[in-house]
């Protein structure tokens, strides 16, 4: 059984306390989890559980309070702001719920952005930027800017340019969450479709349990504050996964009745 | 590299908070470094060129132990002040005025926005032709310094109203007077105020600058007359005493627009 | 009296006849400027108003005897080399201490003071130090120039996203990736505020020193004009000025505009106001 890929091990968060009001409470506390290669994990909890909270840790961009995460066995150290190492030296992908391109750039430029700043711009890698474009249907915007471009191109482009540089991890914070529910299932399957080309490693995080079922091999659930995994669950319906009819499947109800119940 | 870029501002709390008095002395380090550079700048460069802080300080006390300062001072500021009440008295009266007449604000618009493009100050001379070499010109130049930002922002103001606030009042039975006292005046107040701390200070200003160009009398006077007759320490200590005028305005503004606004729930500011 | 192309407020209803028709009226203002004009230089005479003609003519052999543009390009050499010495280093100080925010702390007092102070009467000043020539005037200009770019910048820089400096960091990014394709790119709109702000007061600022003392340039022409009890000449000199001043204004909106063409349209309708 080969060692998981990433490794959560007794993660703990609380922020600092403002003078005169005692110790803040603990948002995460005792949250354990890994995920293994090539695995398609997902995480379900409550609005406001400190989803985002957990995914900013792994991909070091906050600080931890207690407990490791491992990567590949490697621990980092999580305590100290200074020591962090954002994306684990472009190790661990992170498609954040906001989808931060840069105003300035064309679509084109943003999906090229991190090529560029890891010195990898290449004629190959160029060409790999080029399928993904044409793959999520954004080849006749390559030079428009984002604003004028609608909110599910904006995703779009946002997932590509993680994509493009092929990190091992990559870790999705509710991506689809701010569309509307035709463009939500559009990118789902979008997702799918390019995750089957090269099965990488990754983290989804959602409140909606059905987006969780449909895309997942296993969900996770997390708890309200203090945070930590209330419980496991895999997802037995095989793939490939139909997303428009997953509710249809006869493992679905089910499933959704178990993971229901424990998100509180 | 850290993770979080440092917040610009200043924590207020915690561990971190000798930061602030870290910040404290800074400055005032600052301050006794601009100071000791002007010395230093003083001997250097020689009395002509850079006057010694410490004269400049006796001649401020020396000038206002005699009333010559203050004779000066009380001049600009009465300049200064007929002509922002008049410059801010149009700029109120005729963005209303025009509201009632909306194809003549149409027609004109292009023109008054044109013609704030003409640097007020070069009038000046053309001013001294026309109203001779009294306070007049410099009424003028204050005036027209003062017009142009309330009028701008006074006339954004209205245009930008809650037009369902004005046909709530208008169902309800108020009168086209009532409607423009109640709801667009309120309506306006942060755009007003916006203006009247930028126009204020510069109504004391252009009142300096006007006496650079004619008058006997004045702050810019005394500045501009000791530099004809070459008396750095009369130009500096003008200086210093119209920067600390208009310091202290900015300051006192700045404090009055912090207690009138405390209520807002929105801070509105406008780039004039 | 309401009409059918403005509503009670004022505000125009009608799409494009309203439009035609506010054009026309425009012109009509425009031709009754030049005829008020006209009809007080034959009522008070050509010496205290001058004259629609006279400023013409007067204009044209200005500027058809190179003399006009001569003294103008004074103006504008002052105005521009003080705009440039002054907006540089005002640009560039927030972004190089963007890492050290108690150094710009320290440094606010003295900014927010030089940026209240009346710059204008360091004139004399000036005058004092560099004489009549063009250095005084450059001086002032820079220094008027300054301030209000350095606000500008550093709400620039303040203006930041820290997500999308997370989200180059995970990509990545270094330091110096950060500040060159996050940070620059980010505060060049609220730098460009700054310039379109600055750039009347640099023309202004140049006018204003010669004014004073100077024995080139525009302001000096007007004073020119006023000593010889030359209204024309005075008024040409204004007409000239003006018009620099809206070449400066064209010249900043059209650089802005090739630069900034990424920016979503609402930011652009903000800024018309200002």
């Amino acid at each position: 059984m080969a060692d998981p890929l990433l490794e959560v091990r007794d993660l703990s968060k609380r922020f600092a306390s403002r003078a005169g009001r005692g110790p803040s409470p603990w948002v995460i506390q005792g949250l354990s989890f890994s995920v293994k290669e090539g695995e398609f994990l997902t995480i379900v909890g409550p609005s406001g559980a400190g989803k985002t909270t957990l995914l900013n840790m792994i991909a070091q961009i906050d600080t931890a309070s207690g407990g490791e995460v491992r990567f590949q066995s490697e621990a980092s150290p999580l305590n100290d702001p200074k020591a962090l190492n954002p994306g684990l030296s472009c190790r661990i992908g992170y498609v954040t719920q906001e989808d931060n391109l840069l105003p300035w750039r064309t679509t084109l430029q943003n999906v090229l952005f991190p090529l560029e700043v890891q010195g990898r711009l290449t004629a190959e890698t160029r060409a790999r930027a080029d399928l993904l474009m044409r793959a999520v249907g954004l080849a006749d915007f390559e030079h428009h800017y984002p604003h004028e471009l609608s909110g599910g191109m904006r995703k779009r482009a946002s997932l590509i340019r993680t994509l493009v540089y092929d990190p091992p991890v990559i870790l999705m914070d509710e991506p689809f969450g701010a569309l509307d529910a035709q463009t939500r299932m559009q990118l789902q399957e979008d997702l799918l479709r390019l995750w089957n080309l090269g099965r990488k490693t990754i983290v989804f995080v959602t409140h909606d349990i059905a987006e969780a079922i449909a895309l997942g091999d296993r969900t996770l659930v997390l708890s309200r504050a203090p945070a930590h995994i209330a419980g496991e669950h895999i997802i037995t319906i095989p793939r490939p996964r139909d997303i428009r009819g997953i509710m249809t499947h006869p493992e679905f109800g089910a499933l959704y009745q178990r993971i229901r119940a424990q998100v509180q | 590299m850290t993770a979080r870029d440092d917040v610009l501002d200043l924590p207020r709390e915690g561990p971190l908070q000798w930061r602030r008095y870290g910040v404290t002395i800074g400055r005032a380090a600052l301050l006794l470094l601009l100071i000791a550079i002007w010395k230093l700048g003083a001997d250097a460069a020689g009395p002509m060129y850079v006057a010694d802080p410490f004269k400049v300080l006796e001649r401020i006390i020396a000038d206002t132990q005699s009333g010559t300062l203050l004779r000066h001072v009380y001049v600009t500021l009465r300049i200064s002040m007929i002509g922002f009440v008049i410059g801010c008295a149009s700029g109120v009266a005729l963005p209303f005025l025009l509201r009632r007449l909306p194809r003549l604000t149409d027609a004109v618009e292009p023109y008054i926005m044109a013609s704030v493009g003409v640097p007020k100050y070069a009038l000046v001379p053309l001013f001294i032709l026309y109203f001779g070499i009294d306070d007049a010109p410099k009424l003028w130049l204050v005036g027209l310094l003062v017009f142009y930002p309330v009028f701008i922002a006074v006339f954004a103001g209205i245009r930008s109203v809650d037009r369902r606030l004005i046909n709530m009042a208008r169902i309800v039975g108020a009168s086209e007077a009532t409607i423009a006292r109640e709801v667009i005046w309120n309506s306006l107040m942060p755009f007003f105020f916006a203006a009247l701390k930028i126009a204020l200070p510069r109504a004391v200003s252009a009142a300096i600058i006007g006496e650079f160009l004619v008058g006997n009398e004045g702050l810019g006077y005394l500045i501009e007359h000791s530099r004809q007759n070459v008396d750095t320490t009369g130009v500096f200590a003008g200086i210093v005493i119209a920067t600390a005028i208009v310091l202290i305005i900015n300051a006192v503004l700045v404090e009055l627009d912090r207690r009138v606004s405390a209520w807002r729930p929105i801070a509105r500011e406008m780039a004039l | 009296m309401t009409t059918l192309e403005h509503d009670r407020d004022g505000a125009r209803l009608n799409g494009p006849a309203g439009v035609v028709r506010a054009r026309a009226n425009q012109l009509l203002v425009l031709v009754a400027l030049f005829a008020i004009w006209q009809a007080l230089s034959m009522k008070l005479g050509v010496y205290w108003v001058s004259s629609p003609w006279h400023v013409i003519s007067r204009f044209s052999a200005g500027v058809a005897g190179g003399d006009l543009l001569r003294h103008a390009s004074y103006t504008l050499a002052e105005a521009a080399a003080g705009f440039v010495i002054g907006a540089l280093p005002a640009a560039a100080l927030p972004l190089a201490l963007r890492r050290l925010p108690a150094v710009t702390a320290v440094l606010d007092p003295l900014m927010v003071g030089g940026y209240g102070a009346p710059k204008l009467a360091l004139a004399p000043l000036f005058i004092l130090w560099f004489g009549i020539g063009i250095e005084s005037k450059v001086a002032l200009v820079a220094i008027t120039v300054f301030f209000i770019v350095y606000f500008s910048a550093l709400a620039g820089v303040r203006a930041l996203d820290v997500k999308l400096v997370q989200m180059a960091q995970v990509m990545g990014a270094s330091e110096r990736d950060v500040a060159r394709h996050i940070v620059f790119p980010g505060a060049v709109p609220y730098v460009f505020t700054g310039l379109r702000i600055a750039m009347p007061y640099s023309i202004g600022g140049a006018v204003i020193a010669e004014l004073i003392s100077a024995n080139r340039g525009l302001g000096y022409l007007v004073q020119l004009g006023a000593m010889n009890f030359d209204t024309t000449g005075i008024f040409t000199a204004l007409v000239m000025t003006t018009l620099i001043v809206f070449l400066g204004n064209w010249s900043v909106n059209a650089v802005e505009r090739r630069l900034l063409r990424w920016r979503p349209p609402a930011d652009l309708r903000m800024q018309a106001g200002s």
